[in-house]
C-alpha cells in the first residue's frame, strides 16, 4: 500500500513538472530549457509577494502565475521567435535564458534553505495504514484535475482546438487562419503557468532552492522523452512509469539508485523506441 | 619656467591626500587570505562571514604584527560551487588555483567545502606551498589521515573544525544517554550520496553496532532526491527509535517535514544537517522542525557559554550580519583567522614552513575552547571540555529555539521527545 500511495504522489509530482515542457514542445516545437527556471522564479515571486509584501497567499499565487505567464510569452515574443525552427539555437537560447534567471536569482541573494511556501492544509491522515499529509493529497487531486481540465480545454474550446491544430500540423493550421506565432507565444505562456502551478504545489513540501531548477528541467525532459516529445498524455503516463520505478527502486534495490532511474529511462527509450511511448508523429517519421 | 601657483597647490593637495590616505589605511602590504567557498550554500557563506568578521576585528585593532611591521589582512573570495549538485571537483580546483596565481593569496582559509574537492586540492596546495586551514564542510577523516600518511608533502594542510569520526563519537554519547533514559536501542541511518556522509554512515553503523545498538537499515539518497517516504516507512516498520541523518543538501528539509507529517516514532538526529542548523529553519518548516537534533560541529555556531569568547563572537556576528551564527563554518572560520594571526606573529614571517611550525605549536583559547593542532595530522584536537580542547555542539529545536544539549559542559537544556514518542 505504501508503494501505491507514495508511487502515485511521486508520479503526479513528476507529471506536474513535465506537463508545461510537454505542452510548449507539443505546440510550438520549441524545447523550453528555461522550464526549470520558470518553476523556481514562480516560487520566489510567490514567496516575495506573500512573505515580504504581505499579500494574501491566494492573491500572491494568482499574481505570480500571471507574472510567469507573461514572462513565458515575453521570452517567446522577443527572444525565441528569432530562432524558431533552428533546433540547436532554440535549445541554446532557452537554456541561456534559464541560466540567466537562475544565476540572477542567486546573484540577487535568493540563496539558502529557509525560503519556503506554506502548505495548503496542515495535518495528516492514514490511507490504508500509510500516513499521508493533506498537502500531498491536494497535490494529487489538483494534478489530476489539471490534467482533466487541460484535456477538456484542448478538445472543447476554440482556443484549445487551435492549439491542438498547431500541435498536429502547423502548416495546415496556418492555412485555416490560425496565427502560428501567436499560438506558440500563448503555448509558452501556458507552459510557464503550468511550471508555476507545479512550483506552487511541490515547493511547500520542502524549500525554494535555486539549484532545484536544474533538477526540475532534467525530470521534465525525462518524462517528455519517455512519453514521446510533444505528447501531453504520453508525459503523464511516463511520469507514472518513472515515478513508480523510482519508488520501487528505493524499496527493492536501494535509494542510492533513485535518480539513475530517470536517466536510465531516457537512455532505454532512445535505444528501444526513440519516439517515446506516445510520440506518434515522430514514429511516422521514423518509419519513413 | 615659472610654474603656476594654482598647479603647485593642486599637486601639493593631491600629494598630501595620497600620503594621508595611505597612512590611514595601511602603509604595509596586506596579507591576502584566499577563501575558496561554495557561496550559495550555508557552509560557504557562514565561512565567509566568519572570516570577514575576524579580519575586520584584527584590522581595526592594528593588523598582524609581522616582526614589528603591522600588516592588515585582506580577503579574496572565489565561489567554488562545490557543494552544488553536479558541479565537478575541477571547478573548486580552478578556484583554488586562481586564488593562488591570480589573487596572490598568501594563505587559503575556508574551503573547498566538499570533502572530495578539499582532498583533491591538497596536492595543489602542496605544490604551491600554500598553507590552508579548512574551516567548513570538510568532515572526511581521510583529510587528516592523508596529512599523517605523507606529512612532508601535505604538511601545509590544517583543519580547525571537528571531523566525522569525532562527530560520531559525540552522537554515540547521546545515543547512550537516550538508551539509558528511554531504552532506545534501534538506529536507522539516512545519508546523502557524498564522500563524507557515506563514510560517516558506514562508520556510524559499525560503531553503533559495537556499542550495543541495532542498526535497522541504511539508506543512501542521491543529492537532489526529494522524496523520503519509503525510507521513513522502513524506519517505522523496523521499530527504529533514532533516525541518524547525514545530509547537507537543501532537500533534507523535505525529509524533516515528512518525518513530522508522518509522525514517525523515531527521533531525527542529524549531522551536517544544514537545513536544520540555520535560525530560519523553524519558520521555514512552520514549526515542524521541533525536536530535530543537529550536530553543528563546534560551539559558537549555536548560543552557549563555552568560553569567554563564545557569546562575544556570537553577538559580534549577529550585529555585523543581522543574523545569528547560522551553523557549521561560522565559529571555525572566525577562529582560523585568529589562529593564523597568532602563528604569523610568532613565526615573525610569512614563510610557509615557519608558519606551519608555528601553527603546530598553536595553544590559544577561542570561541569553542582551547585550540591546538595535532602536530602529526594537523587536525584540531577535540574535547568535551572547552578548557582542554575544541568542543562540539549538538542542538535540538525546542519551541522555536536552538537549544544546545551536548556536551554537558556547555549544555543549555536536555533532549526532548515528540509527543507521539512519549509512552503514556
Amino acid at each position: 500500500m505504501d508503494i501505491l500511495v507514495y508511487g502515485t504522489i511521486n508520479s503526479v509530482s513528476l507529471a506536474l513538472m513535465g506537463l508545461g515542457f510537454a505542452m510548449v514542445y507539443g505546440i510550438s516545437r520549441v524545447p523550453n530549457f528555461a522550464h526549470g527556471a520558470l518553476y523556481i522564479i514562480c516560487g520566489f515571486v510567490t514567496w516575495t509577494l506573500f512573505q515580504k509584501a504581505g499579500l494574501p497567499y491566494v492573491l500572491s499565487i494568482f499574481l505570480s502565475l500571471c507574472v510567469n505567464g507573461l514572462l513565458g510569452m515575453f521570452m517567446y515574443r522577443f527572444i525565441l521567435i528569432r530562432v524558431r525552427g533552428m533546433n540547436i539555437s532554440e535549445i541554446i537560447c532557452s537554456y541561456a535564458i534559464g541560466l540567466a534567471i537562475l544565476e540572477g536569482l542567486r546573484w540577487g541573494g535568493f540563496r539558502g534553505m529557509t525560503n519556503t511556501l506554506p502548505v495548503f492544509m496542515e495535518g495528516s491522515f492514514m490511507l490504508g495504514g500509510v500516513p499521508v499529509d493533506y498537502h500531498r493529497l491536494f497535490l494529487v487531486v489538483i494534478g489530476l484535475l489539471l490534467l482533466a481540465g487541460l484535456w477538456v480545454f484542448t478538445h472543447f474550446t476554440k482556443l484549445g482546438l487551435a492549439l491542438q491544430g498547431m500541435a498536429q500540423d502547423e502548416q495546415a493550421a496556418l492555412m485555416l487562419g490560425i496565427d502560428s506565432d501567436f499560438m506558440a507565444m500563448l503555448a509558452m505562456g501556458f507552459g510557464a503557468v503550468l511550471a508555476g502551478i507545479a512550483a506552487i504545489l511541490i515547493l511547500p513540501l520542502g524549500n525554494i532552492v535555486v539549484e532545484s531548477g536544474y533538477n526540475v528541467l532534467i525530470m521534465s525532459i525525462a518524462v517528455c522523452i519517455v512519453g514521446g516529445l510533444g505528447s501531453w498524455m504520453g508525459a503523464f503516463f511516463a511520469a507514472f512509469i518513472i515515478g513508480f520505478a523510482q519508488i520501487l527502486t528505493v524499496v527493492f534495490i536501494g535509494s542510492h539508485f533513485q535518480m539513475v532511474v530517470a536517466l536510465m529511462a531516457i537512455i532505454l527509450t532512445l535505444i528501444l523506441k526513440p519516439s517515446g511511448l506516445f510520440g506518434r508523429q515522430k514514429e511516422l517519421e521514423e518509419r519513413v | 619656467m615659472k610654474r603656476k601657483p594654482s598647479r603647485m597647490i593642486l599637486t601639493l593637495i593631491v600629494s598630501l591626500f595620497v600620503l594621508s590616505w595611505g597612512g590611514y589605511a595601511f602603509a604595509e602590504k596586506p596579507i591576502i587570505i584566499g577563501a575558496p567557498l561554495s557561496m550559495a550554500y550555508l557552509y560557504g557563506w557562514t565561512a565567509e562571514r566568519g572570516i570577514k568578521l575576524a579580519v575586520d576585528e584584527i584590522n581595526a585593532a592594528g593588523g598582524v604584527d609581522v616582526k614589528g611591521t603591522k600588516r592588515p589582512f585582506q580577503v579574496e573570495v572565489i565561489d567554488t560551487r562545490d557543494l552544488e549538485p553536479g558541479v565537478p571537483v575541477s571547478e573548486a580546483l580552478m578556484a583554488v588555483e586562481r586564488l593562488i596565481l591570480n589573487k596572490n593569496a598568501d594563505f587559503i582559509v575556508g574551503g573547498p567545502n566538499r570533502s572530495e574537492a578539499a582532498l583533491a586540492a591538497m596536492s595543489l596546495l602542496s605544490k604551491n606551498k600554500k598553507i590552508s586551514i579548512v574551516t567548513s564542510g570538510v568532515l572526511t577523516p581521510a583529510y587528516h589521515k592523508t596529512v599523517e600518511k605523507e606529512y612532508d608533502k601535505f604538511k601545509y594542510c590544517f583543519r580547525i573544525h571537528g571531523e566525522a569520526v569525532n562527530l560520531i563519537g559525540e552522537m554515540i554519547a547521546n545515543f547512550a544517554d537516550l538508551k539509558e533514559q528511554y531504552g532506545f536501542t534501534k538506529v536507522f541511518i539516512i545519508a546523502q550520496d557524498v564522500s563524507h556522509a557515506r563514510g560517516a554512515a558506514e562508520v556510524m553503523a559499525k560503531v553503533a553496532g559495537s556499542k550495543g545498538f541495532e542498526v535497522t537499515g541504511t539508506e543512501i539518497f542521491p543529492t537532489g532526491a526529494s522524496d523520503f517516504s519509503m525510507a521513513l516507512i522502513k524506519a517505522k516498520d523496523t521499530g527504529s527509535q533514532i533516525i541518524n541523518i547525514w545530509m547537507d543538501m537543501p532537500e533534507s528539509a523535505i525529509l524533516l517535514k515528512q518525518w513530522y507529517d508522518m509522525q514517525i516514532p523515531a527521533l531525527p538526529f542529524g549531522s551536517t544537517l544544514a537545513a536544520a542548523e540555520q535560525p530560519g529553519f523553524w519558520k521555514s518548516t512552520d514549526g515542524k522542525g521541533q525536536f530535530t537534533l543537529c550536530n553543528v560541529v563546534n560551539a559558537g555556531n549555536a548560543p552557549s557559554e563555552a568560553t569567554e569568547w563564545t557569546m562575544k563572537f556570537y553577538d559580534a556576528y549577529t550585529k555585523k550580519w543581522g543574523i545569528e551564527p547560522e551553523g557549521l563554518g561560522a565559529s571555525s572560520s572566525y577562529m582560523a583567522v585568529y589562529a593564523l594571526k597568532d602563528a604569523v606573529e610568532r613565526a615573525g614571517t610569512l614563510d610557509p614552513d615557519k608558519v606551519v611550525t608555528a601553527l603546530e605549536q598553536t595553544d590559544m583559547m577561542g570561541v569553542y575552547g582551547k585550540l591546538k593542532f595535532d602536530p602529526k595530522t594537523h587536525q584540531v584536537i577535540p574535547s568535551t571540555d572547552p578548557k582542554e580542547g575544541a568542543v562540539g555542539s549538538i542542538l535540538q529545536w525546542q519551541d522555536g529555539k536552538r537549544v544546545v544539549v551536548y556536551p554537558k559542559s556547555i549544555a543549555k537544556g536536555s533532549i526532548m521527545l515528540p509527543p507521539w514518542m512519549v509512552k503514556k
